[in-house]
């Protein structure tokens, strides 16, 4: 498995775990306010707090896998040829890393079929405000039709890389 | 009446002639991944025209001793 399915994958579960916290968070507490305003206000916070945490967390592991990437590229070159050569390792990251006309094709493919998803969910939350719906879940759809489509992107682009 | 368009491609074979050239090294030549050269290898992804050239020049060979194009007409559809 190539550098870039191994980073889709981390984004994936990184997409995922955020996601599962947001949900137990949002839906497990108790909402404190009593009319519509004050607990959108309070969704809203909740969201933009999640939002915060999740990007956090993506740079956080997207670093703690890029040192754990070359550090088991440096130990494979180790043990394959004997010697530990760190321009080597570099140039083999480099290389890895690299962002060609490929990638970049996969991420607009990627990228298309997650805003779709999301769109979807967009036009599913207005329908059920439409349907008299609560606003409060409105925003919850809308929130979590994001973070999917963001998980399907990752889904997407593993499918193309492996293609 | 549907015309079905392939390219199919040489790389393997220039490769071996060009002294066992690596896929690694035709990737650093071209400015790509070697993910990209093993897609193009087995026809799964169709570079850019640019790309093309960097290969057939990696090679010093012309483009379409490389990539072979090949257009099939069905009359049936």
């Amino acid at each position: 498995m190539a550098y870039k399915e191994k980073k889709t994958i981390t984004t994936i579960v990184t997409g995922i775990a955020v996601l599962t916290a947001y949900c137990c968070y949002s839906f497990g507490s108790t909402i404190a306010a009593s009319d519509t305003d004050a607990i959108l206000k309070q969704q809203a916070v909740t969201m933009l707090k999640f939002i915060g945490i999740g990007i956090v967390a993506m740079i956080v592991i997207q670093i703690l896998f890029h040192i754990l990437y070359s550090i088991s590229l440096a130990v494979a070159s180790q043990i394959k040829t004997g010697n530990c050569n760190d321009k080597e390792i570099e140039k083999m990251i480099e290389l890895e890393v690299i962002e060609d006309e490929r990638d970049k094709i996969i991420e607009l493919k990627s990228l298309r079929i997650g805003f779709v998803f999301a769109g979807i969910g967009f036009v599913s939350a207005l329908v059920w405000l439409v349907m008299d719906g609560s606003p409060i879940y409105l925003l919850n759809i809308i929130f979590i039709a994001f973070g999917l489509g963001s998980i399907l992107e990752g889904f997407t682009r593993l499918y193309y890389y492996s293609r | 009446m549907k015309n079905k368009c392939t390219i199919t491609n040489k790389i393997r074979e220039h490769r071996f002639f060009a002294n066992e050239m690596t896929q690694q090294q035709l990737a650093e030549i071209a400015g790509v991944s070697r993910q990209t050269i093993i897609a193009i290898e087995a026809g799964k992804y169709s570079p850019s025209l640019e790309l093309a050239f960097k290969i057939a020049n990696a090679f010093d060979v012309k483009i379409d001793q490389i990539f072979i194009f090949k257009m099939e007409v069905n009359h049936n559809d």
